[in-house]
C-alpha cells in the first residue's frame, strides 16, 4: 500500500464513531459474517430455487424462465416418485435400526466393565471408515458368488442357494440398509450414549430402594429423561440418511430395475450427466422440501416431550 | 472402461509460457511477482527458447491417458516439431472418471471464447457437442478421399447432421471372449450365431466343464447399453430410427435381442443372475479365473488374462467378433476418444494442423506403440511393429471393422438414462415388450 491510502485514514474512525450510532456500527462490524455466510449458505439455496424456476441447461444452452413448469413434469414423473419412496423407506429402515441397535450399545457401553475404554474407541471404527471403503467392503462381503454372508447362511443351512443380494430387487435396497446400519450405528450409539450419562444416578438408585428392576428403570427413568436426545439423534440420524449418496452410486448406481434409485442419486444423474440445471434444481429443491417436513415432525414431536416434562 | 490404464495422474502440467519480456523484468529484480515469475520462467526455458513471441498459441484439452508416456508428452513433441503453432496442454481427469471430463469440457466450451482450441471427446459427446455449435464441421479440411484411411464405424460416430464434427483417434470395442480349451471338448469351432453360442455354452455348463457359460454386463450403467446396442444392431434391430427423432427398441429386432439376454438368466441359465449387478470388472474376474467359457467385454481384459500373476487362463483365451442373430451381422459397440475443433477458435488453422498431426499414421502409431491405444486408421494394423510389439491389438481390425455407434443424438445423456432403467427392468422382470414399449415412448418424448 502506497503513503497516498494511509494519511486520510487517521482520521477516519473518530470522524465515523461520530456519524454513526452504536447500533449501526454492531451492524457494521457483523457484516463480514453476514455477506461470508450468505454468500456460502443462503446465496445457493436461492439460486437453486430460482435455477428450478427456468429451463437451464447447459447442453441446449437454455436459460429461459418457465414458471413451475419443472414442478409440474416432476410431479408426473414416476421416476420421481420411484426415489421419493426409496429414499422415504431407506430413511425410516435404517434410522429406526439404527435407534434401536445404538441404544442396546450404548446401554451396554454405559454400565463399568473391565476394557470399556478399549470397547468404546473400537466401536467407532465403522462410522470412521469412509462410506466409499465401506461400500466396497460390502460389495465384497455380499458378493453373489464369492461373498462370504453367502458362504456362512449357505454352511449354516439357513439358505439352499447363493442369494443375488444387490442383483435382485427383491434384495439390494435391504442389502444397502444392512450396510448403512453397520456403518452408522456406532455414531448413534455414541450419541445415546452421553444422553444416558445426563441421566442423574440418584434417580436410579432410588429407584433400585424401591425395588425396581433392570427393565422397570429403564423403561420409566432412563427412557423419559433420554427421550429429547434420541430424538435429536434420530433428527440427525434422518436426515443424513436421507441424502444417502455413495453406498448406492458405488454398489448398486440405482440399479437393478432402478430398485435403488434414491433422490441424490437420481438429482446427481439429471444434474451432472445430463446437465439439466433447471430440472435438477426441482429434483434438488423437492428434497429440501421433503427433509424440511421431516424436520418440522421431528422438532414438533420435540416440542410437545419437552412441554410435557416440565 | 479401462481398468488397465487407470494410473495416477501425472505432473504433465502445463507450463505457461513467458516471454522474453518477462524474464528480463524478472532479472532486473521487480520484486511484484517474483514468486510466480520465477517459477514460470524456470520451468519455461525449455520450451520458451523458440521465437516464442511469433508462435500461434492454442489449447489441446483431454483426458489423461497413460502409457509409457502421457499426452503431455506428445504435445510436447509437437511443440518441438515446428516453430509456428505453441500449444497449451490442459490436462483433464483420467477416462474413468469420464463424467467430469465431461463437465468440464462443457464448461469450457459454453463459454465459447475459443479455449480449448482443440480437444478430445468420448464418442457418445460428439453429437451434443455438433448441436450445441461448440464443434467445428470438418468437411472442408478432411474431404471424402482423407475419410477413406479410417473405419467406416468411426466416422459415422463422428458426423452428425451429414457433417463431419470429429476426427477418429483412437477407439475400443466390445468383443467375445471365448476359452479356447473348453471350445475344443465342444466342438472346436468358435459359434458366429447366439443360438449356437447359447447351445454350446448349457451343454459345457452341463457336462461340468465351466461354472458360467456367458458373462456380459447388466449393471444399470452405460455398460449395459453398450451390450444392448451390439446384440440387437446384430439382430438387424436399432434404438433409434436413422433420423433420430423416434425409438425403435420396441421393435421386432430389438425386443429378440434383449428376450435373448433375459433368456441367458432366466431360460437356458448360461449366465448367473449376478450379471445384473456387474459391470467390466465383476464380470472379468470369473473369466480370468476360469470359471467362464465365453464373455463380452472390452480389449483391456486380454494384457490381464495373459499375465500369470493375475489370471488361471494364459494362452487359453481367444477373441472373435461377437455372434449375431440369422440374417444380422455382428455388431460391436464403439469407445474411444474422437479429435475436435472447438468453433469459437481464434486459431483455427493451427487447431486443424495439430488435430491434423494427432490423427496421423505417425502419430496413431506412435500412441499404439507408447499407450495401448488402438488406432482408429486400419492400415495401421498391418504395421509390422505394431504386429511385434502389440500383437494382440493388430489381431482386432476384424472386431473393429463391426463397431458400431451408440444412438446418435444431442440428447444422448437423457436416452441413456431411460435405455438403462428399461432395459434393466426388461431384464428383471421378463416384461420385455411391455417394458420396451415404455422405454420406447420416453425416448420418444426425448428425442421428438
Amino acid at each position: 500500500m502506497s503513503a497516498a491510502a494511509t494519511i486520510p485514514s487517521v482520521g477516519r474512525p473518530r470522524r465515523l464513531g461520530k456519524a454513526l450510532p452504536g447500533a449501526l456500527w454492531a451492524l457494521l462490524l457483523l457484516t463480514p459474517a453476514f455477506v461470508s455466510l450468505a454468500s456460502v449458505s443462503f446465496y445457493p439455496i436461492v439460486n437453486g430455487l430460482y435455477l428450478s424456476l427456468t429451463n437451464t441447461s447447459l447442453i441446449t444452452q437454455e436459460q429461459d424462465f418457465t414458471g413451475f413448469s419443472n414442478y409440474v413434469e416432476l410431479w408426473g414423473d414416476p421416476q420421481f416418485w420411484n426415489a421419493w419412496w426409496h429414499t422415504i423407506w431407506f430413511t425410516t429402515a435404517s434410522t429406526v435400526l439404527e435407534t434401536v441397535i445404538g441404544l442396546g450399545m450404548a446401554l451396554i457401553l454405559c454400565e463399568a466393565f473391565k476394557g470399556r475404554g478399549l470397547v468404546r474407541a473400537a466401536m467407532l471404527v465403522p462410522w470412521a471408515m469412509p462410506t466409499v471403503v465401506t461400500s466396497k467392503m460390502f460389495g465384497w462381503l455380499f458378493d453373489g458368488q464369492h461373498g462370504i454372508i453367502n458362504y456362512l447362511l449357505l454352511h449354516a443351512g439357513l439358505i439352499d442357494q447363493n442369494i443375488n443380494w444387490y442383483g435382485s430387487t427383491d434384495t439390494a435396497m435391504i442389502t444397502i440398509i444392512i450396510a448403512d446400519v453397520w456403518k452408522t450405528t456406532p455414531f448413534m450409539a455414541l450419541l445415546l450414549l452421553t444422553g444416558l450419562q445426563t441421566v442423574p444416578n440418584s434417580l436410579i438408585e432410588a429407584a433400585r430402594m424401591d425395588g425396581a428392576k433392570g427393565w422397570i428403570t429403564f423403561w420409566y427413568i432412563r427412557l423419559p429423561l433420554l427421550m429429547p436426545t434420541l430424538l435429536i439423534a434420530g433428527l440427525f440420524r434422518a436426515l443424513d440418511a436421507f441424502r444417502v449418496f455413495d453406498l448406492v452410486y458405488v454398489l448398486t448406481g440405482g440399479g437393478p430395475a432402478d430398485s435403488t434409485e434414491t433422490l441424490s442419486t437420481l438429482s446427481y444423474k439429471v444434474l451432472f450427466s445430463t446437465l439439466q440445471f433447471g430440472y435438477g434444481s426441482a429434483v434438488s429443491t423437492a428434497m429440501f422440501v421433503t427433509e424440511g417436513v421431516i424436520a418440522l415432525v421431528f422438532c414438533l414431536y420435540l416440542v410437545r416431550q419437552i412441554r410435557r416434562a416440565q | 472402461m479401462d481398468e488397465s490404464r487407470k494410473g495416477p495422474r501425472s505432473g504433465s502440467k502445463s507450463i505457461g509460457h513467458v516471454t522474453i519480456a518477462d524474464r528480463r523484468q524478472f532479472l532486473i529484480g521487480s520484486a511484484g511477482l517474483l514468486g510466480a515469475a520465477a517459477f514460470g520462467a524456470g520451468t519455461s526455458l525449455g520450451i520458451g527458447r523458440a521465437r516464442a513471441q511469433s508462435r500461434a498459441e492454442i489449447s489441446f484439452a483431454s483426458a489423461a491417458f497413460f502409457g509409457k508416456e502421457t499426452f503431455g508428452d506428445l504435445i510436447k513433441a509437437f511443440n518441438e516439431s515446428q516453430d509456428r503453432i505453441l500449444v497449451k496442454n490442459i490436462e483433464l481427469p483420467p477416462p474413468s472418471s469420464s463424467t467430469e471430463v465431461y463437465q468440464g469440457l462443457v464448461q469450457q466450451l459454453a463459454r465459447r471464447t475459443g479455449t480449448p482450441d482443440v480437444f478430445s471427446q468420448d464418442v457418445i459427446w460428439i453429437a451434443g457437442f455438433a448441436a450445441a455449435g461448440w464443434a467445428l464441421p470438418l468437411d472442408e479440411y478432411f474431404p471424402a478421399d482423407k475419410r477413406s484411411a479410417y473405419f467406416t464405424g468411426t466416422l459415422d460416430a463422428c458426423t452428425y447432421g451429414g457433417k463431419l464434427t470429429a476426427l477418429p483417434w483412437f477407439m475400443d470395442s466390445g468383443m467375445f471372449y471365448y476359452r479356447k480349451d473348453v471350445l475344443e471338448k465342444h466342438g472346436g469351432k468358435v459359434p458366429e450365431s447366439w443360438a449356437d453360442m447359447a447351445t454350446i455354452a448349457a451343454a459345457a455348463q452341463k457336462a461340468g466343464d465351466i461354472d458360467y457359460g456367458y458373462l456380459w454386463q447388466g449393471k444399470q450403467a452405460e455398460v449395459l447399453v453398450c451390450d444392448a446396442v451390439e446384440i440387437i444392431t446384430s439382430n438387424n434391430g436399432a434404438i433409434l430410427a436413422p433420423d433420430g427423432k423416434s425409438s425403435l427398441i420396441n421393435q421386432k429386432g430389438a425386443v429378440e435381442a434383449i428376450q435373448f439376454l433375459h433368456d441367458t438368466l432366466a431360460t437356458n441359465k448360461i449366465s448367473p443372475k449376478d450379471v445384473l449387478s456387474w459391470d467390466e470388472e465383476p464380470s472379468r474376474q470369473p473369466f480370468t479365473s476360469g470359471k467362464a467359457m465365453f464373455m463380452r467385454n472390452w480389449s483391456y481384459v486380454y494384457p490381464i488374462a495373459q499375465d500369470a500373476k493375475a489370471s488361471q487362463v494364459v494362452d487359453k483365451v481367444g477373441v472373435a467378433p461377437l455372434p449375431s442373430f440369422p440374417g444380422g451381422k455382428s455388431s460391436a459397440c464403439l469407445g474411444g476418444y474422437q479429435l475436435g475443433v472447438n468453433a469459437n477458435s481464434k486459431q483455427r488453422e493451427a487447431a486443424i494442423e495439430l488435430l491434423t498431426w494427432l490423427s496421423s499414421t505417425e502419430v496413431q502409431h506412435r500412441i499404439a506403440l507408447n499407450f495401448g491405444l488402438a488406432p482408429t486408421r486400419p492400415a495401421l494394423f498391418q504395421d509390422a511393429q505394431i504386429k511385434k510389439e502389440q500383437p494382440f491389438m493388430a489381431s482386432l481390425e476384424k472386431v473393429f471393422t463391426g463397431a458400431t455407434a451408440r444412438p446418435i443424438t444431442p440428447e444422448y445423456a437423457k436416452v441413456t438414462l431411460a435405455l438403462q432403467s428399461g432395459i434393466s427392468k426388461a431384464l428383471v422382470s421378463g416384461n420385455v415388450q411391455a417394458e420396451m414399449d415404455a422405454t420406447a415412448a420416453q425416448i420418444d418424448k426425448i428425442v421428438g
